[in-house]
């Protein structure tokens, strides 16, 4: 069995590797590596304990880079992960692999067990941009490989592991499988992984307060120390560069190992725990859609003689209307009474709540309910298999316009209360910032999905962009709900709608140049 | 009409699908064969501006269609070998969309879609979600967005794949009738779609136009060089490690077998009169080379 595991998971990790994509995700890991290593002067940092950090020897660059792993890479890897189950069902190996003995269990570890290749393999790239950046930076070149790999054996790899059985989990939830899943990662990363860098977190998730403490008591013992210092791990732009001190490491305890080895432990437990519902690619099972070849034939009556071609001659005339209509037709279907009832309420709450949360509260919350179906835009015709049907047809621009538009009606829809709300109490500027949000929000959309042909891209980047702002983070409000005075602090809508009118022109110079170029890998 | 000059494809990887292949076409339909992997399909979608040629052109009616794809794109019905539909969608509502993507008046529209549909039988599946679709449902509402606009070249490809034998004949037969005065290229692996249909026949493999000829043409090309021989069926298997086989049947007697060869494979071989199936499979497979089981059948 174990054989049988390690083959496919091989197979499946040798497929991934020879994307393109995969090259892509090991630069991220190089950048982020590099990042993790700033130069001295640098103000922008992701470790910063007090305004200090280590010296860049082994143990700090290991332990510094290991931890933006095991934060980063549980977000990113999520992502890149993410789609084993669904590639299978996809391309029909899935229906291949359930006919053979391999048992449902064997079959889901081999998935995570390929999931933890690939992440390990960009945790590996990481360690070793981490050695090149301990020698660049050239406060102390002596590289101790155990001082620089241990922070990442038990603290990025166990968070690797866990990302892996994460990815595989929300694979199997037939609620979570799909947009849902990703744009719900985001928030579940932020309580757990976030989340546990506070004290009054039950568990240390990520394994930095254990190399907090580390930190805390070599500072203490140096008399760096202040009552008000605190610890930040992240992306963050310091008012000055950070100050170094000697710093030997942090201790490996066994309260600390246990608590790694039981992430792990958990890790693998969420692995087998789908064994109990998974449907091994069987549409009569579980909620998968039977595709066509599955699907049994309706009873049509026998088909008549053929009695000639169609007597109507085509006309032609302006159909942007009707292009709408269908875009707006195919979204509508998409869209479920629970969306609908969902949309709904939040209409009721634009409409009730105080005037001062109106910005604040209703628009962010009408503006992040429609994220699945804007992230369909431009993916579409890919995922329903029709690029090569449409690819025949005249005027790519015009259906492109059409579907941004359709893309706006879902953004202008849900937030309609909110700007009769602020239209009623004469809020200008809020509405001025409305505008600029609803005309950015399909125009990222639209981009995000043509760009990458995946509707990922959009479902993992606008609930960060949206939490920001809703967090009061002026710079990236772009839709006026971070208020200053009573005016919206944000960019000025112009620049947003600037912005959106870029992205709009990004997408149609994509559908330009991809145009008549549409080339297939199949020969 | 539509002249496809010295066109090259190379994928990446530098796979050579197309290979300075040249196509002149006029009303009539030509009838691509070739094996799998012989650069029909990339053909295809060379001729219908979805993938753009490496090198050479293709031109419509003298314009450059890889310069300028809308040129052809209003004028052509394209069905390829694997498309999906949105499966929220009913047939009406998807052909409507796409009649709307060719830039067709909703009246027109209307009118035209509930004769495609009656055509291609589906006016009672109409209403119905696209995604509880059968392959063979789908690849008619295919064929119906293909003939939304009345196009003058039509290029299907693999077109009666998953179609039931009463289908594939309706379609055989509109496809001829659609020929008579535009341009249709049929793509397939099946001989016999082809052999009732095509006027024109090109043979490609490797990437490369093989032959190209009438029935006819490449019939008289063929005489003289198939047999029909009844042998042991050890010596069948000596038979077809030498020479190409194109038909065996055990019976009775022993194995009868249908051989490609420019000499009798054996004595008691008879000459037989060719179909484009010997013709075919004479031109795209070569001959085994001389075994040592060819000498105990002599």
């Amino acid at each position: 069995m174990f054989r049988s595991i390690g083959g496919l998971a091989l197979g499946d990790f040798r497929d991934r590797v020879r994307r393109p994509v995969y090259a892509v995700t090991l630069l991220a890991a190089v950048i982020l590596g590099y990042l993790a290593v700033p130069d001295p002067q640098a103000r922008l940092v992701i470790m910063n304990i007090g305004g200090y950090r280590g010296v860049y020897d082994s143990a700090y660059v290991g332990t510094a880079t290991a931890l933006a792993a095991a934060l980063w890479l549980t977000l990113g890897g999520f992502y890149v992960v993410r789609g084993a189950i669904e590639r299978d069902e996809r391309t029909g190996v899935g229906r291949l692999v359930a006919a053979t003995p391999l048992r449902t269990p064997a079959y889901l570890a081999a998935k995570f067990l390929s999931n933890t290749m690939v992440l390990g393999s960009m945790v590996a790239v990481l360690a070793a941009t981490a050695a090149v950046m301990q020698f660049a930076r050239a406060e102390d070149r002596a590289i101790d490989p155990v001082a620089l790999l241990t922070p990442f054996v038990v603290i990025a790899l166990p968070m690797a592991v866990a990302t892996a059985a994460a990815a595989l989990l929300f694979e199997t939830l037939p609620l979570l499988r799909g947009g849902l899943g990703n744009a719900g990662w985001f928030f579940v990363w932020l309580a757990v992984a976030v989340g546990s860098l506070s004290e009054r977190a039950p568990f240390d998730v990520l394994g930095a307060r254990h190399v907090v403490e580390a930190l805390r008591a070599a500072m203490v013992e140096q008399g760096l120390w202040k009552r008000h210092s605190s610890f930040s791990l992240g992306l963050t732009e310091e008012p000055e560069p950070l100050k170094s001190f000697p710093w030997d490491g942090f201790p490996l305890t066994a309260a600390f190992l246990g608590g790694r080895a039981l992430l792990v432990v958990a890790a693998l437990a969420v692995v087998l725990l789908p064994a109990l519902w998974f449907g091994r690619f069987d549409p009569a099972r579980g909620t998968l859609r039977p595709t066509p070849q599955q699907a049994a034939e309706p009873g049509l009556p026998p088909a008549p003689a053929y009695r000639g071609l169609p007597a109507t001659a085509p006309a032609y005339g302006n159909t942007f209307g009707r292009l709408l209509a269908g875009e707006l037709t195919v979204i509508v279907r998409e869209a479920t009474r629970w969306w609908w009832l969902g949309a709904a309420i939040l209409a009721v709450v634009g409409l009730a709540v105080p005037s001062g949360s109106v910005a604040a509260v209703a628009l962010p919350l009408a503006w992040v309910w429609p994220v699945l179906l804007w992230s369909r835009l431009g993916t579409r015709h890919q995922s329903d298999g029709m690029e090569g049907l449409i690819g025949a047809y005249p005027a790519p621009h015009r259906r492109l316009l059409a579907e941004w538009t359709a893309g706006l009606a879902v953004t202008v829809l849900p937030g309609l209360a909110p700007l009769l709300r602020m239209a009623a109490s004469g809020d200008a500027p809020g509405m001025a910032a409305w505008l600029g949000g609803a005309l950015l929000i399909p125009s990222l959309a639209l981009a995000a999905g043509i760009l990458t042909r995946t509707p990922r891209l959009f479902q993992a980047l606008y609930p960060a962009l949206w939490y920001c702002a809703f967090n009061g983070l002026a710079p990236l409000d772009f839709m006026g709900a971070v208020r200053d005075g009573g005016v919206p602090a944000g960019p000025h809508p112009l620049a947003v709608a600037a912005l959106a009118g870029l992205l709009l022109g990004l997408t149609l110079l994509t559908t330009t140049v991809r145009g008549a170029a549409w080339t297939t890998r199949r020969a | 009409m539509l002249e496809l000059i010295d066109v090259t494809k190379v994928y990446r990887g530098g796979k050579r699908a197309v290979d300075t292949m040249t196509m002149r076409l006029g009303p009539g339909m030509l009838g691509l064969l070739g094996p799998n992997g012989a650069g029909k399909s990339s053909l295809m979608r060379i001729a219908a501006t979805i993938t753009r040629p490496t090198s050479g052109k293709v031109l419509f009616d003298g314009v450059d269609v890889v310069a300028r794809p809308d040129a052809l794109r209003r004028h052509l019905g394209y069905l390829p070998q694997d498309f999906g539909a949105h499966p929220n969608l009913t047939a009406r509502e998807f052909l409507s969309y796409l009649a709307a993507a060719k830039g067709m008046s909703a009246r027109s529209s209307k009118a035209r879609i509930g004769e495609l549909l009656e055509l291609v039988n589906l006016t009672e599946a109409a209403k119905r979600p696209l995604g509880g679709y059968s392959g063979g449902m789908l690849r008619r509402v295919g064929i119906a967005q293909a003939l939304l606009a009345d196009p003058r070249v039509i290029i299907v490809d693999e077109p009666t794949a998953g179609l039931d034998p009463q289908e594939r004949v309706r379609f055989r037969t509109m496809l001829a009738d659609l020929a008579a005065d535009r341009v249709v290229m049929l793509s397939t692996h099946i001989v016999s779609d082809i052999e009732s249909v095509a006027s024109d026949i090109a043979v490609v493999a490797g990437g490369r136009l093989l032959r190209r000829g009438t029935p006819d043409e490449l019939l008289h090309m063929a005489r003289g060089r198939v047999w029909d021989l009844l042998v042991s069926p050890a010596e069948a298997d000596a038979v077809r490690m030498g020479y190409v086989v194109s038909r065996m049947v055990r019976t009775a007697e022993g194995v009868r077998l249908r051989v490609i060869s420019d000499a009798p494979p054996s004595p008691g071989a008879v000459p037989a009169a060719p179909d484009l199936e010997d013709v075919y499979l004479g031109l795209v497979q070569p001959a085994p080379a001389p075994s040592r089981a060819m000498g105990g059948l002599r």
